[in-house]
């Protein structure tokens, strides 16, 4: 029987000495295309937009990660996406941007022990260390796209998009136990 | 103990004996051992056959570059590997090995015949042997050549291990932990960056290994590597051991192949068999050190004869004698030394051969001191011995003339042709090589990659040469790192060192025509085969290689290839850097597949991409396909139903009442901005930038070449956002389209694309009943004709969820299409059935929807289109905008082949006799014409399961469209079938279902 990975069902995918991985709870999400005066509509958000490609920004359990030159991904409460979208849909008119609802789109999958970065490396061929912790990218990891976000040296959130979820979670249950076995 | 094992010698542990079997033989060896280290102990050299000639063989070398002692390992069930090396091999209690290329046994095989018809398989006897009669080849020869070659037995079981990979960045890989590369090491610890030393080797040390005489740094060779060793990795740099850099590739990327699990008794739980490491290194230091060169003479290859440099490797690093009586022939200082050290463990060298008239004095006396019979400007043209060497002919030389022989007894026959720099990788960087003519080699030159070449590599010779060497060259890639290098001086005692003159074929006095003296021992190739190939034409070394086979087997010519070039120049009168090196290309020794495929394989062996609905099908039983990436639900058989069955009944109800279907998988793109109706409308055929808000409509989409690429319903969802669907398989090439335009060809434009394909769990209502259905759990629409008509998108509440809700129909009856947040779908969709089952609602597949779809003549992308039919071919003009002033294919389609007439053009096919059609079945218009026949298009989609009653199929044919009601013929093997012609569309014409 095939994993079934849902953000409706948190659960904890592996948890070994060498790393835990965890299905997060459901989280609201935007992905917000923009250019021009993004002052406005980090004022329209409540966040400023950070312009560096990876870096983030938080402010009032709003969080905010630059992925491109003009786009970013906005994580609110699901309570909070209405006020957002009705801040943004506000703003259009004056300064037309994209805001498309991808809450349903991504699963987060949090990865944290000490081998953490170990086990991303199995399966994501860029240099992990380039990734600063407060930093997140966009990038590869066994074969499908994730956004990576790095919160501390050895804790991660990786959002994949939901029908990768049991492949990826494959792959980081089998390097968990693999990583677990070489400390053992 | 057994008899070859030397008391105190050797790093093997005499406390730990390990029983393993060769051939159902058991064999005691000590821990430490490989396999041909243990065979050797007891005396065994024979260890298997060759692949031509299946010459009986023994284990030549002692490291990853034996040619010859190929053995199959098991350790149970699915865990056999054919062509393991011997000397690579560790021994582990209860592990199984066998020799190979051997029936009945590996001391009497049938196959040696070969080797009696030899002249037979001279060079390039696969091309003049089995070219004729061209009739022979697929029943005759092709079956022999298959059961003939390949070496060892493909294993037949599945292979229960599992295989791992790993990305690893660091400032400095270093390859090869010898002396240099162990000094080079030592310079890059402690200064603040990721050194990474990794050796093929179970242990570190490289040479020094078999050089426990020399002092390095006033302490033994053996206590200075291992706090050496120790000191390094307090210093932070990772050590990996049995671990091989396998290929060099751009940008300082380096494949390593780690073996985790083949030197244990028992597999650890969650531990991999290899694990690949791609390496991203700023710099590398290549240290791989050198290869012994063997000597080339009539019967090199007998069980026995053997590297000199390996016995000294046998003897210090396992303890090992390789022979009590050995001879030595030489034209290199090193084997003096192998010599030497066999005489002081206890064996009585008989005697040592060089080719040289002159050699070294102190090599000299000390042969002399030890009794050591020499022979200077001597060759060996003969051995004796069937299944182990016991005696040599020796002739001594005077210019050209070979003198009379004399037979010496002896059980080994050690040989020393000098050392071949390993430039595999360096090889691998595309680096350049320079002919040194001194060493007679190739030396390295420039590298296009950030990495330094150093030691026995570029052709030093001796420890404290590699220290220093080592120490010094890392200087380079220490600078580049920002680094500053201090470049430690070694001072070594007792160190060994020498030169040597590079010999062709020994000089005989017999006829070399009939010589067997091999060059290439895993091809069988001889110094006669390469002699031949020059003579019959051949002036390139590729050529030669090719023609022979030198250099080709798995070995990759480590020991041929330099021999292999010195004879074909000297055949061709040029000197060797005219006649060229055959490039080096990874993998540097044999590795398998699973490294190769890490985790993926079995259940995880490509990306599988499930909808949220997936489960649900799972537990209903769901048969799936893939679809890209994708798994799909193609159907779902009640109990006993075949394919067939189930497909027609699903057909039927979804026709008769409701079906449900699980359309998540469709690629969905959000198209936001002030201009996005106008990018939607230059991107597809259709005319967009009038379509109202809550309206959908079908989009084709054409490549620039005016061929159809991809098509979907486009629903705009407000003034400045739709939401445009694309196939399944197509998503991700569609956004890529798009983006390309958007960003290359259209920046004014202002709009952004954002995929939403996995936002939305997608499930479809199709059915007379649908409607009454779906209608109870709607909020904010009526679903009546009048309020919701076909082609409507409407934001509105289903089943409580925020929903966009579609009137759309992809089988011609009335059709929904609920979008949903994808987690939502699940209870979507199973409130649905369940309210469904008052309809007898029917979950359906890919296979279902094909086939209603196909009643309808509308056309899948990628089935009934191929890349070469235009909209017009595909009887799809009303798709295209008239009065458009562009979109993407306007100019390729007033191309004059795509408006030429008699293009092949979509059509329906009914059968006369009501038979089924393969898809792909060719269509030609006269039966009777003669064979070739000219064919005139094919089946594209051909079913039997629909609701018409008979068989449908859609064809593309030469000037379709206009034959209608004309029969054309599928010619199949048993059978010619008529078809006639139809339009494409076999059910409800009128679209009357379509109405609520």
């Amino acid at each position: 029987m095939s994993k079934h990975i849902s953000s409706l069902a948190p659960s904890v995918v592996v948890d070994t000495a060498a790393a835990r991985v965890a299905v997060s709870q459901m989280i609201g999400r935007i992905s917000l295309r923009a250019r021009g005066d993004l002052a406005a509509v980090g004022q329209a958000i409540g966040v400023e937009l950070p312009t560096q490609i990876g870096a983030r920004a938080k402010a009032d359990g709003i969080e905010v990660a630059c992925l491109g030159p003009d786009e970013w991904t906005v994580l609110v409460s699901l309570g909070q996406i209405e006020k957002v979208e009705d801040a943004l849909a506000a703003l259009y008119p004056s300064l037309p941007h994209s805001m498309t609802e991808v809450t349903g789109r991504e699963v987060t999958f949090t990865i944290e022990g000490p081998q953490a970065v170990e086990l991303l490396s199995i399966g994501a061929p860029r240099d992990l260390s380039t990734i600063k912790v407060g930093q997140a990218r966009r990038m590869f990891f066994d074969g499908a796209t994730v956004v990576l976000w790095r919160d501390a040296e050895t804790s991660f959130r990786m959002d994949v998009w939901n029908s990768f979820a049991s492949f990826l979670a494959t792959t980081l249950e089998t390097g968990a136990k693999e990583l677990a076995a070489e400390l053992a | 103990m057994s008899t070859y094992r030397v008391r105190g010698k050797g790093r093997v542990d005499a406390s730990k004996p390990i029983v393993f079997t060769f051939d159902g033989k058991p064999y005691t060896g000590l821990k430490g051992d490989t396999v041909a280290s243990a065979l050797l102990s007891h005396g065994v050299h024979l260890m298997g056959r060759s692949f031509k000639y299946h010459r009986p063989r023994g284990a030549i070398a002692a490291g990853s570059e034996e040619p010859n002692a190929l053995i199959g390992t098991r350790r149970s069930a699915g865990r056999f590997e054919p062509n393991t090396r011997a000397t690579v091999q560790e021994i582990w209690e209860g592990l199984e090995t066998n020799s190979q290329n051997k029936f009945p046994s590996l001391k009497w095989d049938v196959g040696a015949v070969n080797d009696a018809a030899y002249m037979m398989f001279s060079a390039g006897f696969y091309y003049k042997t089995f070219m004729w009669p061209r009739s022979f080849w697929d029943k005759v020869y092709e079956p022999f050549i298959r059961a003939a070659a390949g070496l060892g037995v493909s294993p037949t079981e599945h292979d229960p291990d599992t295989y791992a990979s790993r990305n690893l960045y660091c400032d400095l890989l270093i390859v090869g932990a010898g002396p240099a590369g162990i000094a080079a090491a030592r310079e890059a610890a402690g200064k603040g960056l990721s050194v990474v030393l990794v050796d093929e080797n179970a242990e570190m040390g490289g040479s020094i290994l078999s050089e426990p005489q020399a002092k390095i740094e006033g302490k033994t060779s053996w206590d200075w590597l291992s706090d050496e060793l120790a000191d390094l990795k307090a210093a932070g740099v990772k050590l990996m051991t049995r671990t091989t850099a396998i290929g060099y590739y751009h940008e300082n990327l380096i494949a390593l192949v780690e073996k985790l699990t083949d030197h244990l008794p028992t597999l650890p739980a969650d531990t991999p068999r290899e694990r690949m490491w791609r390496v991203r290194a700023k710099q590398v230091v290549l240290a791989q050190g050198a290869l012994e060169k063997p000597l080339v003479f009539h019967g090199n290859d007998r069980p026995g004869v053997m590297l000199a440099g390996s016995a000294q490797t046998y003897l210090h690093r396992y303890g090992v004698k390789v022979g009590n009586s050995p001879v030595v022939v030489t034209s290199h200082d090193s084997a003096w030394y192998a010599a030497f050290d066999l005489q002081d463990a206890g064996a009585y060298v008989q005697a040592i051969v060089d080719t040289r008239a002159q050699v070294r004095q102190d090599l000299q006396a000390e042969a002399r001191s030890r009794g050591i019979p020499v022979k200077l400007s001597h060759t060996v043209t003969a051995t004796g011995g069937r299944l182990r060497v016991n005696n040599v002919r020796v002739n001594p030389l005077s210019g050209t003339n070979v003198g009379a022989g004399q037979w010496i007894k002896c059980d080994a026959l050690l040989m020393s042709g000098g050392w071949t720099p390993s430039l595999h990788l360096f090889s691998h960087t595309k680096g350049s090589l320079a002919w040194d003519d001194d060493l007679t080699t190739f030396l390295p030159k420039d590298t296009p990659e950030d990495c330094v070449i150093t030691g026995a590599s570029r052709g030093l010779w001796g420890t404290e040469a590699a220290l220093r060497d080592g120490a010094t060259r890392v200087g380079e890639a220490l600078a580049k790192l920002g680094v500053e290098a201090t470049a430690t001086e070694y001072t070594v005692a007792d160190d060994r060192t020498g030169s040597g003159v590079m010999m062709r074929e020994l000089p005989t006095d017999r006829s070399p025509g009939k010589a067997k003296a091999f060059v290439d021992y895993q091809n069988d190739v001889t110094a006669k085969d390469l002699r031949l190939a020059v003579r019959e034409g051949m002036r390139s070394i590729e050529h030669v290689k090719r023609y022979t086979t030198n250099g080709m087997a798995t070995d990759q010519g480590k020991m041929s290839n330099i021999n292999g070039l010195n004879i074909a120049a000297d055949a061709l009168g040029k000197k060797q850097p005219q006649v060229g090196l055959t490039t080096f290309r990874p993998p540097y020794t044999p590795t398998t597949f699973g490294a190769f495929a890490g985790y993926h394989r079995g259940e995880h062996f490509e990306v599988v991409r499930k909808t949220q609905i997936d489960a649900w099908a799972e537990t209903q039983g769901a048969v799936f396909e893939p679809v890209g990436q994708w798994r799909r639900a193609r159907y779902f058989p009640k109990a006993g139903e075949t394919m067939d069955q189930a497909v027609t009944r699903e057909c039927a109800a979804t026709r008769a009442s409701v079906g449900i279907f699980d359309a998540s998988t469709l690629g969905k793109i959000e198209v936001v901005g002030p201009d996005a109706a106008e990018f939607v409308n230059r991107m597809y055929t259709n005319p967009f930038l009038k379509l109202a808000p809550g309206k959908c409509r079908y989009g084709l989409l054409l490549g620039d070449d005016g061929f159809i690429r991809d098509d979907g319903v486009i629903a705009r969802v407000d003034e400045n956002r739709f939401h445009v669907t694309t196939t399944t398989g197509g998503a991700a090439r569609v956004l890529n389209m798009m983006e390309d335009y958007l960003q290359t060809e259209w920046p004014d434009l202002n709009v952004w694309l954002t995929s939403t394909t996995e936002q939305w769990s997608t499930v479809a209502l199709n059915g007379p009943n649908a409607a009454k259905l779906l209608a109870p759990f709607v909020e904010g629409i009526e679903l009546t004709e009048e309020a919701f008509p076909h082609m409507s998108c409407v934001n509105c509440t289903v089943a409580g969820y925020p929903a966009r809700l579609w009137r759309v129909s992809f089988t011609g009856e009335v059709g929904f299409e609920i979008n949903v947040a994808a987690p939502y779908g699940r209870d979507l969709w199973e409130k649905l059935w369940e309210a469904g089952q008052q309809y007898d609602i029917t979950p359906y597949g890919t296979e279902t929807m094909h086939v209603l779809r196909a009643e309808k003549g509308y056309i899948i992308v990628g089935q009934d289109t191929d890349g070469t039919v235009t909209p017009a071919d595909a009887g799809m003009d009303w798709a295209v905008g008239k009065k458009k002033d562009d979109f993407v294919g306007m100019r390729g389609l007033k191309r004059p082949d795509l408006v030429a007439e008699n293009r092949k053009q979509l059509v329906g096919l009914l059968t006369e006799d009501n038979s089924w059609l393969e898809e792909g079945a060719q269509i030609v218009f006269d039966p009777k014409q003669p064979v070739p026949m000219t064919m005139r298009g094919h089946v594209t989609s051909s079913y039997n399961q629909g609701t018409t009653g008979r068989p449908i199929a859609l064809a593309v044919i030469e000037g379709g469209h206009s034959k209608m009601g004309e029969t054309v013929y599928i010619p199949m093997p048993d059978r010619t079938i008529a078809a006639k012609i139809t339009g494409t569309v076999f059910y409800d014409p009128e679209n009357s279902r379509l109405k609520i």
